[in-house]
C-alpha cells in the first residue's frame, strides 16, 4: 500500500499545490454554471420564440444572434486584453495608487473606465488573494448599486480594471460644485446609499471606505458604489499605527484635547471662503496616498474588531456633510481628523447658525455614535425606519427621476470630471514611475518571488455572459 | 511469463487512485458543443484552458521532473516520445527539455493571432483542425509522462482527485471532437477505459 507523505515535499510546492488545486475547483464550478446559464438562456429564447408569431426566418435568425453573443463570450474569454487594445478618450479621476481613464476598445468602439493601479504597491500589503476573492464576487454580483467590472487584466506594472463608465462623475465633485443639499435631495442619496451598503453587506462584504468620492452617479442620476474589491484597506494605510507614528512625528500639532477643540469652532464659521480652500484641499486628499480618515468609523482605527455597522458611520458622516457643507471631524490634517473622531463624543458638533430638521439631526447622531448603539447594527432595515426617511418608497427609488440628471452630448461627454485637474497626467499609464516603484519593490527579495508570482496568480477575469451583454458590453 | 504477470500495476490504476476524482458523473455535459455556438470558438477556448490548467499543473511537478529523474520523455514501458528538430531529425530529449519544447510551442500556437483570433471578426483559419490536433497530441504525452513518472508526488499533494478530473474531462473533449486517435492514446488506454466504465468520460 502506497503512503502518502507530505512531508517529502519543499513547502512551497505544497502551496503551490492548494492554489492549484483551487484554481480548479473554481474553474470547475465555473464551468458548470456556464454551462447552466448558456443552456438557461437558450431554452428561455427557444420557449418564447415558441410562443412568437412571426416568421420561421426571423426566429432562425433571433437564434442565430445568440449564438453569435455566446460564441462572442468565448471568444473573450480567451482574450488577453492588454492596454493597447484601448485608446485612452480622457483621464477622468485619480486615487492614491492610479488614475481612471475614460477609454474606448479600439475592435468595437465600446467605452469603458479603466482605472489602474500600481502592483508593487499593492505587493507591499499582502491582500491579493483577499482581493481577488473579492473582485471574483463582485464581477459576478449583478447588483445594481455597484459599479460593474468587465475585465481585468495587467502587465508587469499595473493592474487594469474595465468597468462601466458612469458618465454622472461622483458624490466629492457635485458637493464641491453645490456646498450643501437640501434634506429633501440629501434623502434621496441617503436612501440609495442605504440601499446600496445594505446591498454589499448582503453579499457579505464591508467596504470600511465609503466615502463621496466612492459614491459615484450613473447616466440617470442614480448612485453606485465604485469597485471596492480593489480599492479598499490595501493601499491607503487607515490603521493606528499609521497614525500614532504621525503624532510621534509631528509633536508640534499640540496635545489632542486643544487643538480638537479649536478647530470644532473655527470650521463652525461657514465662511464660504474658506469651505472652498477646504474643498480644494479636500480633492488634493483624494489624490494622495495617505488618503482622508474623515468617513472612517473609529473602531476601525483602534483594531478593537469590526462590523458591518461601521459602513453606516460613514454614511452618518456624509449626510453631515451633505447638509452641513464639511465632514464632522474636517480638520486641517488628517492626524487632526484621527484624533477628532476618536473623541468624536466630544468633538461632533451641528453649528448654530445651519438649520437642520429635528429628524436629520437625530439621524446623523444615531449614526456617529459608538458601534453598539449605532443604527443599523440591527440591520439596515432599522436605518429605514427611521422618521428621516418617511415617504421613502424603498422598493423602486432608482426607477424614479434623480434629482440631478446629467445632462449628456455623447457617450464620451466628460464634463461631470474635474478633467482640467487631471491635464497633466499622460493618457497612457507611466512606466517610468511603474519602473521606480518595481526597483524600490525589488530591493527586498520576499517582494520579487511575490511579482514572478502574480502573473500567473492574477490572471485575467471576465464577468458573466448575461451581465456583458444586459449591460452591452459586448 | 509469471515474473512479467506479477510486475505491480501502475500507481494510477490501482486502487483507491483510480477512481478518485474531483468532479462526479459525466463530462460529456460540459464538452458537448453549445448549441448555435460557433465550433471554432468552442475548440479554441477549451484548448486554452486544458494548457492554461496543464501548465499549471506541470509548473508543480517540474521540480521533480530533472535530467536526472526523467533522461528522456517517457510514458510507461517502451514508450519514449522524441522530438523532432529542425532538419525533421528524431531526438531524444530530457522529459523536462521536451515538455517545455511543447508548453512554449503550444502557448505561442495559442497567442498566434492568425490561428486563434481574437480580435473581433476576424475568422479561424482553414488548418485549425490539424494544429488542435497536434495541440492535444502533444499535450497528451505530458498527461501520459506525469501519469507514468510523477503520479507519486501527484499524490503526496492530495492533488490525485483533481489531477484524474482534469485528465477525464480531456479524454472526454478530446473523444467528442475527435482529437486523439487510437495510437495517441494507447500508453493511458487503461485508465481511459477504466474512466469509461465509471461513465466519467
Ligand atoms: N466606473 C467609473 N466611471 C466613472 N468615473 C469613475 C469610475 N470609477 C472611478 N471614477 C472616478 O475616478 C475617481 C477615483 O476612483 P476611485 O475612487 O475608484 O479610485 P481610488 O481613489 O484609487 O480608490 P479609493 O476609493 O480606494 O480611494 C472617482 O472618484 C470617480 O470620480
Amino acid at each position: 500500500m502506497f503512503e502518502r507523505n507530505a512531508e517529502s515535499l519543499p513547502k512551497i510546492t505544497l502551496e503551490r499545490a492548494a492554489a492549484a488545486k483551487m484554481k480548479l475547483e473554481n474553474f470547475y464550478q465555473l464551468n458548470v454554471s456556464h454551462a447552466v446559464e448558456r443552456n438557461q438562456r437558450r431554452v428561455e429564447l427557444e420557449s418564447r420564440l415558441a410562443n412568437e408569431r412571426g416568421s420561421e426566418e426571423r426566429k432562425h435568425r433571433q437564434l442565430q444572434n445568440l449564438g453569435k453573443k455566446e460564441s462572442t463570450f468565448l471568444r473573450l474569454r480567451r482574450t488577453r486584453l492588454a492596454l493597447d487594445d484601448f485608446h485612452t478618450v480622457k483621464v477622468i479621476g485619480k486615487g492614491a495608487f492610479g488614475e481612471v481613464r475614460l477609454v474606448q476598445k479600439k475592435d468595437t468602439g465600446k467605452i469603458y473606465a479603466m482605472k489602474t493601479l500600481l502592483k508593487s504597491e499593492m505587493f507591499k500589503k499582502d491582500q491579493l488573494a483577499h482581493v481577488k476573492a473579492e473582485r471574483d464576487v463582485l464581477a459576478g454580483s449583478d447588483s445594481p448599486w455597484v459599479v460593474s467590472l468587465y475585465y481585468s487584466f495587467q502587465d508587469a506594472h499595473y493592474l487594469y480594471l474595465i468597468m462601466e463608465f458612469l458618465p454622472g462623475g461622483d458624490l466629492m465633485t457635485m458637493l464641491i460644485k453645490y456646498d450643501t443639499f437640501s434634506e429633501d435631495i440629501t434623502r434621496f442619496y441617503m436612501a440609495e446609499c442605504v440601499l446600496a451598503i445594505e446591498a454589499i453587506h448582503k453579499l457579505g462584504f464591508i467596504h470600511r471606505d465609503i466615502k463621496p468620492d466612492n459614491i459615484l452617479i450613473d447616466k440617470d442620476g442614480h448612485i453606485k458604489l465604485s469597485d471596492f474589491g480593489l480599492s479598499t484597506g490595501f493601499h491607503k494605510t487607515h490603521d493606528s499605527n499609521y497614525y500614532k507614528n504621525l503624532l510621534e512625528k509631528n509633536p508640534s500639532t499640540g496635545p489632542p484635547r486643544n487643538s480638537v477643540m479649536v478647530d470644532a469652532i473655527h470650521l463652525t464659521i461657514s465662511n464660504r471662503s474658506q469651505i472652498q480652500t477646504w474643498r480644494k484641499s479636500r480633492r488634493l486628499m483624494a489624490y494622495s496616498t495617505v488618503g482622508t480618515p474623515d468617513y472612517i468609523a473609529p473602531e476601525i482605527f483602534i483594531h478593537q474588531g469590526y462590523g458591518q455597522e461601521c459602513d453606516w458611520w460613514s454614511l452618518g458622516a456624509i449626510m453631515f456633510e451633505c447638509l452641513i457643507g464639511w465632514p464632522p471631524f474636517c480638520s486641517e490634517t488628517p492626524t487632526d481628523t484621527y484624533r477628532k473622531i476618536l473623541a468624536w463624543p466630544e468633538t461632533l458638533y451641528f453649528p448654530e447658525e445651519i438649520h437642520l430638521s429635528h429628524e436629520a439631526e437625530d439621524l446623523i447622531r444615531r449614526l456617529l455614535t459608538s458601534a453598539e448603539n449605532r443604527l443599523g447594527r440591527g440591520g439596515a432595515d432599522e436605518i429605514k425606519a427611521h422618521p428621516f426617511f418617511d415617504g421613502v418608497d424603498w422598493d423602486s427609488i432608482r426607477e424614479f427621476n434623480a434629482p440631478f440628471i446629467p445632462k449628456l452630448s455623447s457617450i464620451t461627454d466628460t464634463s461631470y470630471f474635474p478633467t482640467e485637474d487631471l491635464e497633466n497626467i499622460p493618457d497612457a499609464p507611466e512606466i517610468s514611475a511603474a519602473n521606480e516603484a518595481v526597483a524600490a519593490a525589488t530591493n527586498n527579495s520576499e517582494e520579487t518571488e511575490l511579482s514572478k508570482e502574480s502573473m500567473p496568480f492574477i490572471g485575467y477575469t471576465y464577468s458573466r455572459f448575461d451581465y456583458l451583454t444586459r449591460k452591452n458590453a459586448l | 511469463q509469471q515474473q512479467i504477470a506479477q510486475v505491480p500495476k501502475p500507481l494510477f490504476l490501482s486502487q483507491p487512485f483510480v477512481r478518485t476524482a474531483l468532479v462526479k458523473g459525466s463530462f460529456k455535459t460540459i464538452v458537448v458543443l453549445p448549441k448555435y455556438v460557433d465550433m471554432g470558438e468552442w475548440l479554441a477556448l477549451n484548448a486554452f484552458e486544458f494548457f492554461t490548467y496543464l501548465n499549471l499543473f506541470y509548473g508543480i511537478i517540474s521540480d521533480f521532473c530533472t535530467p536526472q529523474t526523467c533522461p528522456s520523455m517517457s510514458a510507461g514501458p517502451g514508450i519514449d516520445y522524441t522530438w523532432l528538430d529542425m532538419s525533421k531529425k528524431q531526438i531524444r530529449l530530457p522529459a523536462s527539455t521536451y515538455i517545455d519544447y511543447v508548453l512554449t510551442w503550444t502557448s505561442s500556437k495559442l497567442n498566434d493571432q492568425t490561428l486563434f483570433p481574437t480580435k473581433a471578426g476576424v475568422p479561424f483559419p482553414l488548418h485549425f483542425p490539424m494544429t488542435l490536433q497536434n495541440i492535444f497530441k502533444q499535450m497528451f504525452r505530458i498527461f501520459a509522462h506525469i501519469y507514468y513518472n510523477h503520479f507519486e508526488t501527484v499524490v503526496h499533494l492530495s492533488m490525485e482527485a483533481h489531477w484524474n478530473s482534469f485528465f477525464a474531462h480531456f479524454i472526454s473533449f478530446s473523444k467528442e471532437f475527435e482529437l486523439l486517435d487510437a495510437r495517441d492514446t494507447e500508453p493511458l488506454r487503461e485508465l481511459i477505459e477504466s474512466f469509461e466504465a465509471q461513465g466519467k468520460v
